[in-house]
């Protein structure tokens, strides 16, 4: 196509539109060069001196964090105002003259604040950089006397996270503390900066996008002396949403104070919304040692201490259910139609096979055992009948469908699946077969079956409501102050477990009777005017025949954990317990009565000592 | 299919294009100066800038080296293979996109991030010249002739608008013009052409100004420039001039800039690189960089006199008017004679992308001047 238009003279038709361009392009040069002869010579002198008298300075805003409130909006966490004291280290003049004048008002000794001041050279040099945070009114006050004129120093305002409930709910709230080294990459991208505080665990950290807002920033114009001329230009900050938690803080108070013990977990659920009420792990710690930081003692008093403080039991405590699980392998019986609620074992105090001896914790005997009175007195030879008819896979398969061997989804971080051994489970870890013995012991709650209170909770939750197992919530509302409620919880049912209808009722009816009857092992939790339906575990920790010896002979670690799982349900307002006491003895002698006094300050009646 | 037509392999009888390729080096070289120096506050990571922009440097020149063996007549053959290529890149950049500061403009491939706007530039140069060769001697009667035209550079910058990105579209209508305009138009076209758009201008104005609230104004402005507020580009604009003036005859050296180091300009590295220039080197480094960017212009269009037939004359010009508007819309806005809109300076701002499609300009132009006798 070229060929075709190739003309002979190209100079003729396109030269005198190049002269044009060329004209135009020498025109729009020169304008430019005299517009930066105007600027650049005849005012450069008064520009000069702007540049030099106006400092720009870019000063973050921080947005204000969300707050954490209870179920009735009662504060657990908020903020409260703090002073920082920062330098900007491109505004820097005079080291030493900063020193001289803030180091013993700060109470930091020189060297340590000139290391300080040398380690600010990582970060853009017209961001400020905090050397010390927190600083009292009074530090506050000597500084601004001293130092008006002190070049490239900067007190900032800082909010400081508060828990006016100090310890209670410590592990649900969370820490907060610095972005570390390994964080900051991830964290970086979502505007973290270094020295900016971020939560750490529990809540704070989960919901830590939410809670955060949004921070904005504004750029001033100081004078030589850093006095603030004017704003150029700000973009507000946007506090955080507020997180509304589904636990009842008045509950929540009531179940630390009343469980005395040394180490364990309360969970109090809704078994209609599964949402919790409330959740106690002790040992726990006050929360406002986090804030601002913690210091490097305490940090080693609770990393130190052997019960372990600054762990969540309810989520990651793992142990083994003991009679407690009864309910299930009860269940499957049922469901599988291995055996009728009037069927009889006779127990006779001890069970042989392949030559051990398998012992009820009675061991005189029961006697001729039906469900019922299986159930309430909680024999265990009549559950080892039951174990050797349903075989291990039966009784691991209902136990994963109420929910154990898996993590329950709760949303808190960290959570431990706990164990549902089978026979596969055995040959893939071990590389050794089942034993049948090992079915006897599954199927009373010990062995290597180990779950979370969180997960028995939901187990009895479960039985509550029929047979639905439901995912727990702790966060019942996120309340964004711009947008409104950003999220808003519903049940969510992760599944129901196929149950004939009427084949929880015997179990239910006998639940009832473990708190109701006289030789019920959960008599003592028994309240006038409320039906409990509950199940007591005495979960083994050491192999052996504890039973033998005298509780207090026994060392403490080697003692029983009590185990006490119960619920309510024929009342508007239902709830499902779990109380695990470590290393308690009893189940029905330890945890009852703590389950007891809760269960009365829930419906609001006065406890009368249970029996 | 003719992949490589006869005319291949470096031209013999022609002298090697020196001055272009030497500018393109001399201000990528100007442009690292500058870099360095904007992003000298930012410490370590200041580095990175750099260090990227010297790559994207020695890729171009690698670029313009492979392409100079080719005849730039496959221009000609693979021009509406490369628009398409371009417009579908956008529809893909506008549909998917990584959001930047708040308007999609790129495309993540792997490790590098993409911008086809840059690209769309010299596609529009490229069908546009291929168009617009056959005119001279057939100027255009029917009005439905202009429009073919201008239709073909206002689909690619529509779609650059949507992304949001009013300074490339701008630059693709600027150019397409010039080139409609260089290539001959009957003058009463031209005249009414003139007189619609100062008649349009008021009129738009007026009635955004009647029919849009403030806020909306507001809105209507950052959707097109996101990257600047309007209430805080005054506040941008007086610190360039500042910076601009501040600098004096020989300016406050290299690193010395107190605008430029203390400030927290957020495009500073990139579309603001000549109020550094100013501030950094003064009068004499405004006046040598403007007077190199003037000898790159006048070089084109005496290669594009030169040219051996239309095709290449316009392809020149094409390039010369890109790198013409991009100087002056950006040096014009630095210096408050425009308004804000975000071009970058050709070899000087940061940008990968930019940097390259200029690159691959300066190839075009070295390409048309090596050929002009190869016939």
């Amino acid at each position: 196509m070229s060929d075709f238009l190739r003309r002979e003279h190209p100079a003729e038709y396109f030269g005198p539109r190049i002269r044009i361009a060329v004209a135009i392009i020498v025109f729009c040069m020169g304008i430019f060069l005299v517009k930066l002869w105007y600027l650049q010579l005849i005012e450069g002198e008064s520009y000069d001196e702007m540049s030099r008298n106006n400092r720009v300075r870019s000063v973050r805003l921080p947005a204000s964090r969300g707050k954490i409130l209870d179920c009735n909006g009662r504060v657990l966490a908020e903020n409260s105002p703090s002073f920082t004291f920062s330098i900007i280290p491109g505004e820097l003049e005079n080291v030493q003259d900063v020193l001289e004048r803030c180091s013993s008002t700060l109470g930091i000794p020189q060297e340590k604040m000139r290391g300080l001041i040398e380690r600010s050279r990582a970060v853009p040099r017209f961001m400020s950089y905090p050397i010390k945070k927190n600083i009292s009114l009074e530090e506050v006050s000597l500084i601004k006397s001293r130092s008006t004129d002190l070049k490239g120093v900067l007190l900032e305002i800082k909010p400081l996270r508060l828990y006016p409930l100090g310890e209670t709910l410590c592990h649900v709230l969370g820490t907060m503390g610095e972005v570390s080294a390994d964080e900051l990459p991830k964290a970086a991208k979502l505007g973290y900066r270094t020295g900016d505080v971020l939560g750490k665990t529990g809540i704070e950290k989960e919901y830590d996008t939410y809670l955060r807002g949004e921070e904005g920033w504004e750029e001033i114009e100081i004078d030589a002396k850093g006095r603030q001329l004017a704003t150029y230009s700000r973009n507000l900050p946007r506090a955080g949403a507020d997180v509304v938690l589904t636990v009842d803080a008045d509950l929540q108070k009531y179940s630390e104070e009343v469980f005395m013990h040394r180490a364990g977990s309360i969970v109090a659920v809704d078994p209609d919304s599964g949402r919790i009420l409330a959740m106690v792990s002790k040992p726990g710690f006050d929360l406002n040692l986090f804030s601002p930081s913690i210091t490097d003692r305490q940090w080693k008093r609770l990393t130190n201490d052997p019960l372990h403080p600054l762990e969540n039991r309810s989520t990651r405590g793992l142990y083994s259910p003991a009679s407690a699980f009864k309910i299930v392998t009860a269940t499957a019986a049922l469901a599988e139609k291995v055996v009728t609620p009037d069927q009889k074992f006779n127990c006779a105090g001890k069970l042989e096979l392949a030559g051990q001896s398998f012992r009820c914790w009675n061991h005189n005997g029961h006697g001729a055992v039906s469900l019922r009175r299986a159930i309430v007195e909680s024999c265990d030879i009549y559950f080892y009948e039951l174990g050797r008819l349903l075989g291990a896979d039966r009784i691991a398969k209902y136990a994963a469908l109420f929910g154990l061997g898996k993590p329950t989804g709760l949303g808190l971080p960290h959570e431990l699946p706990g164990l549902v051994p089978s026979p596969v489970w055995k040959s893939r870890n071990y590389g050794d077969s089942w034993k049948d013995g090992e079915t006897l012991n599954l199927a009373i709650g010990q062995g290597y079956l180990v779950a979370t209170p969180i997960q028995l909770a939901m187990m009895t939750a479960a039985v509550a409501n029929g047979g639905k197992l439901l995912k727990p919530a702790i966060v019942r509302r996120v309340e964004s102050p711009e947008k409104g409620v950003v999220f808003d919880h519903e049940p969510v049912v992760r599944w129901t477990i196929p149950l004939d209808p009427g084949v929880l009722d015997s179990l239910r009816s006998a639940m009832t009777a473990v708190v109701s009857e006289s030789k019920g092992t959960g008599r003592r939790a028994r309240v006038p005017g409320i039906n409990i339906a509950a199940k007591t575990g005495t979960s083994q920790v050491i192999r052996d025949n504890q039973m033998i010896k005298e509780s207090e002979q026994i060392p403490y670690h080697e003692r029983t954990h009590a185990i006490f799982v119960a619920y309510v349900d024929d009342r508007p307002r239902k709830i499902a317990l779990v109380v695990i006491v470590e290393h308690g003895g009893g189940g029905g002698m330890s945890a009852g009565p703590v389950a007891r006094k809760i269960l009365a300050r829930y419906y609001g009646l006065p406890d009368r000592g249970g029996l | 299919m003719d992949f490589l037509p006869l005319k291949s392999g470096l031209p013999n009888r022609t002298a090697f294009e020196w001055p272009t390729i030497m500018l393109s080096i001399v201000l990528s070289g100007v442009g690292l100066c500058l870099i360095y120096s904007a992003t000298a506050p930012l410490g370590e990571a200041g580095r990175l800038y750099v260090i990227r922009q010297m790559t994207w440097c020695t890729l171009g020149l690698v670029l313009t080296a492979v392409l100079l063996v080719f005849d730039y007549e496959l221009l000609d053959h693979w021009a509406v293979r490369l628009y398409l290529v371009i417009i579908v890149a956008l529809i893909a950049v506008w549909a998917t996109g990584k959001v930047t500061a708040g308007s999609k403009r790129w495309i993540q491939m792997g490790l590098m991030r993409f911008q086809p706007s840059e690209f769309a530039k010299l596609a529009v140069i490229i069908i546009l010249a291929k168009y617009l060769q056959a005119v001279p001697g057939n100027p255009s009667r029917e009005l439905i002739d202009l429009f073919r035209p201008i239709l073909l550079a206002v689909l690619p910058a529509i779609l650059v608008l949507l992304q949001p990105d009013l300074g490339t579209a701008c630059i693709i209508l600027l150019v397409a013009v010039s080139m409609i305009i260089f290539a001959g138009v009957e003058r009463r076209f031209l005249l009414w052409g003139v007189i619609i758009i100062i008649l349009l201008i008021p009129t738009v104005l007026l009635l955004g100004d009647h029919f849009l609230m403030a806020y909306q104004k507001r809105r209507f402005f950052s959707f097109l420039n996101p990257a600047y507020d309007p209430m805080g580009s005054g506040y941008h604009l007086l610190q360039s001039q500042i910076a601009i003036g501040s600098g004096g005859f020989f300016g406050k050296g290299f690193l010395q800039g107190t605008q430029n180091q203390l400030m927290f300009l957020p495009v500073k590295h990139t579309d603001f690189v000549f109020s550094i220039l100013a501030e950094e080197w003064g009068f004499m480094g405004c006046a040598v960089v403007l007077g190199l960017f003037s000898i790159l212009f006048l070089r084109g269009m005496s290669i594009a006199g030169k040219a051996r037939d239309n095709f290449g004359t316009l392809l020149a010009f094409g390039c010369t008017a890109s790198f013409f508007w991009h100087v002056t819309v950006n040096v014009g806005m630095v210096m408050g004679l425009l308004p804000v809109v975000g071009v970058p300076l050709s070899f000087l701002s940061y940008g990968g992308s930019a940097l390259i499609s200029s690159f691959l300009a300066v190839s075009i132009l070295a390409n048309v001047a090596m050929r002009r006798l190869a016939y």
